[in-house]
């Protein structure tokens, strides 16, 4: 392995070696530092609202069966039957009290739980030789959640879910809290664009000044009014705990008079008032900005435009969470989901799945053209020439260090972290100063889990006696799925 | 030889969609029309030439084709167990689209800066197993067909593809047939190309 030591110190100064965007030892380095540490987002919890809904999602190669179980509780276990490490789960979706391994009938729980083992007293000898009690499918090593939004990190010492997103949740309620009941979400599109992972991720974390350039088509059809060059840069991009985002300046008004500008109903404006800290009704009524695109460290997206969707003068608001998932130093896998506030009226919910499938996702019209920019953007780092250049990524700072425009006060700016108004690639400089620590810093080996030896994970003999639900089939039938 | 009369389900999924309301629900009726039948070829000779507009590009007149009230759908598909019901992601689709937003798409590759076909792609679109059928208005058709759309751009990724099978509804015009409602199944959970800035 090469020494990172000088890509490192190069991006933390915000130059950026342009092959970090396409180079298969960066890549490497990632897997094991990055996305084996980091809280990833999987799933959301209306994605399995029912008992025995799960959704299988992915870790880089890692398979998760990310269920919610008989009690209601959400879990995620590594997706391999505990006999011969053959996936026990081959739908993407679905409601099953149980997972039966195809290969040699091993079945399961859907709280993970070993429940059928075939000839377990013949061919093992029983307990004496395999003990069945208390086994498991390998849990995911942390779960947690926020707003309904379910993470997952690969290190068992990570930090509480909390402490890592840190005030960035300020802003993430926005997205996922504008009612009591939260959001909805439906999807993910799936595609794979061949492009790097960090792109995207630093794109939505605060490119605004990529947008009246990349987008113009979309303001010339009429189809977004905003991204003119001389109203973007009057937004203000922020940063907190291990997110930021991007802004658009209102014009004047008040807060429902601002939440109107953009599309919402009075009722669902009354849900946001009574959700929000008056800190964050402050941010948009008070201050004037509206919440655009965000990205959440390492590779979480959010975005919130306000389109026309018809032939009128009106606007109607989308959300949209989008992970990108790293295939290859030069693959991702975008997963694009629509999310709606679940109490919205269901008028509001189907226009503004219009509008996101017109702006973004696989047909989106603003994601096509970032995409085709981030494809060529990776080809091109690939090469020799690329390890000779430095990208200078200090937007927003003079060379001694100076800021360009100042940070917003907190009379300026009700929301926490640090805010500035203009075009900066202070986002884009957090994001990679975060991945420049975890890539620095080595991560100690998991430790290894013996199945059937009484050398199971630990989780197996910590299970509360009140989870232990009668499952609902005989153990000797057991079903994978139920309709 | 399976010359069904049921409806398969992607004739209804128009109708469960949030924005399928103002589409037509005609569904196919009978067996497939046999290839000799003046409307069987119609509809073959209808998809053949627009596939031509589709491949070259020429999308104004494209839309001339299409129907005031048209559905154009192309769900998002997923993989599910056997026996589950149901393999496309509920509530989502890759394309939920009725004229208004099918013009804007259009009129943005009309602009100067829709850079995702500035240089354009090279496409080709084939397409194949031609069905037709009748319908309970003898002014509409069924035709169904499967595509396999080439895709390459520029001189150094590998072109992409996407295969997938339609179901349109044709309607009798003062010209000629026009689409009125029209469903993509792709045959991948996970699209491998790097947009949808096409039309299946």
């Amino acid at each position: 392995m090469t020494d990172q030591t000088a890509v490192l110190r190069d991006v933390r100064r915000g130059m950026i070696p342009a092959h970090i965007y396409n180079d298969s030892e960066t890549f490497a380095l990632e897997k094991e530092r990055l996305f084996g540490r980091a809280w990833l987002f999987v799933a959301h919890e209306s994605e399995i609202p029912a008992p025995g809904d799960y959704v299988v999602r992915r870790v880089l190669e890692d398979s998760f069966i990310v269920t919610r179980d008989e009690s209601g509780e959400i879990r995620a276990h590594f997706n391999m039957c505990l006999h011969r490490g053959m996936q026990v789960c081959r739908a993407e979706m679905g409601n099953a009290s149980h997972f039966r391994c195809p290969y040699h009938g091993w079945s399961y729980r859907n709280d993970g739980r070993i429940v059928g083992l075939p000839f377990h007293q013949d061919a093992y000898g029983g307990e004496a030789g395999f003990r069945r009690k208390g086994q498991r499918l390998l849990p995911a090593p942390n779960l947690a959640t926020y707003n309904g939004m379910i993470f997952i990190s690969l290190d068992p010492d990570a930090p509480p879910l909390e402490d890592f997103l840190g005030d960035f949740r300020f802003y993430l309620d926005y997205y996922t809290r504008q009612s009591p009941s939260g959001i909805e979400l439906r999807g993910p599109q799936r595609w794979r664009i061949k492009a790097n992972w960090k792109i995207g991720a630093e794109n939505f974390a605060g490119d605004m000044y990529h947008t009246p350039q990349t987008h113009t088509s979309v303001v010339e059809i009429g189809l977004f009014r905003e991204p003119k060059a001389e109203k973007r840069k009057d937004g203000a991009t922020y940063w907190a705990g291990n997110g930021g985002g991007t802004t658009y300046k209102l014009p004047p008004g008040d807060l429902d008079e601002r939440l109107r500008y953009v599309g919402y109903p009075q009722e669902m404006i009354d849900r946001m008032k009574a959700a929000w800290s008056p800190q964050q009704s402050q941010v948009i009524g008070r201050d004037g900005f509206m919440i655009s695109a965000a990205s959440l460290f390492p590779n979480l997206s959010l975005v919130h435009n306000w389109p026309r969707v018809a032939d009128s003068e009106a606007v109607l608001p989308f959300i949209s969470i989008r992970q990108w998932q790293p295939i290859s130093e030069n693959e991702t896998e975008v997963l694009s989901w629509f999310a709606v506030d679940a109490e919205a009226p269901e008028e509001f919910k189907a226009l503004s799945y219009k509008a996101y499938l017109m702006c973004f996702g696989s047909t989106g019209m603003f994601e096509q053209d970032d995409v085709e920019n981030w494809v060529s953007l990776t080809n091109t780092a690939a090469g020799s020439m690329a390890r000779r250049l430095l990208l200078n990524s200090r937007m927003g700072l003079l060379e001694d260090g100076v800021q360009v425009s100042p940070t917003l006060t907190p009379d300026e700016f009700a929301g926490p972290g640090t805010a500035r108004t203009g075009y900066s690639e202070y986002n884009q400089r957090e994001l990679l100063n975060r991945w420049a620590d975890h890539l620095e810093r080595p991560q100690p080996r998991a430790a290894t889990v013996e199945v059937g030896t009484g050398h199971g994970p630990d989780s197996c003999d910590a299970e509360p006696a009140g989870t232990d639900t009668a499952p609902r089939r005989s153990e000797g039938d057991p079903k994978e799925t139920r309709s | 030889m399976s010359t069904d009369t049921t409806p398969p389900p992607i004739g209804g999924l128009s109708a469960r969609s949030p924005l399928g309301a103002g589409a037509s629900r005609l569904q196919r009726t009978g067996r497939t029309l046999p290839f000799g039948d003046r409307r069987h070829q119609e509809a073959h000779q209808w998809l053949t030439d627009e596939t031509y507009l589709l491949d070259a590009q020429r999308y104004e007149e494209w839309l001339t084709l299409l129907t005031e009230d048209i559905h154009y759908l192309m769900p998002v598909r997923v993989t599910t167990a056997l026996g589950s019901g149901y393999d496309t992601s509920p509530g989502m689709a890759h394309f939920d689209e009725d004229k208004y937003s099918l013009s804007r798409r259009v009129a943005r590759f009309l602009t100067e800066h829709a850079w995702t076909e500035d240089p354009p792609s090279r496409m080709r679109h084939h397409i194949g197993n031609v069905r037709t059928f009748a319908t309970a208005d003898p002014d509409h058709l069924i035709a169904e067909s499967s595509v396999l759309l080439f895709r390459s751009r520029g001189d150094v990724n590998e072109p992409a593809l996407v295969s997938a099978g339609r179901e349109d509804l044709l309607r009798r015009g003062p010209d000629g047939w026009l689409l009125a409602r029209r469903t993509i199944m792709a045959d991948e959970a996970v699209l491998r190309m790097q947009n949808l800035a096409v039309f299946l």
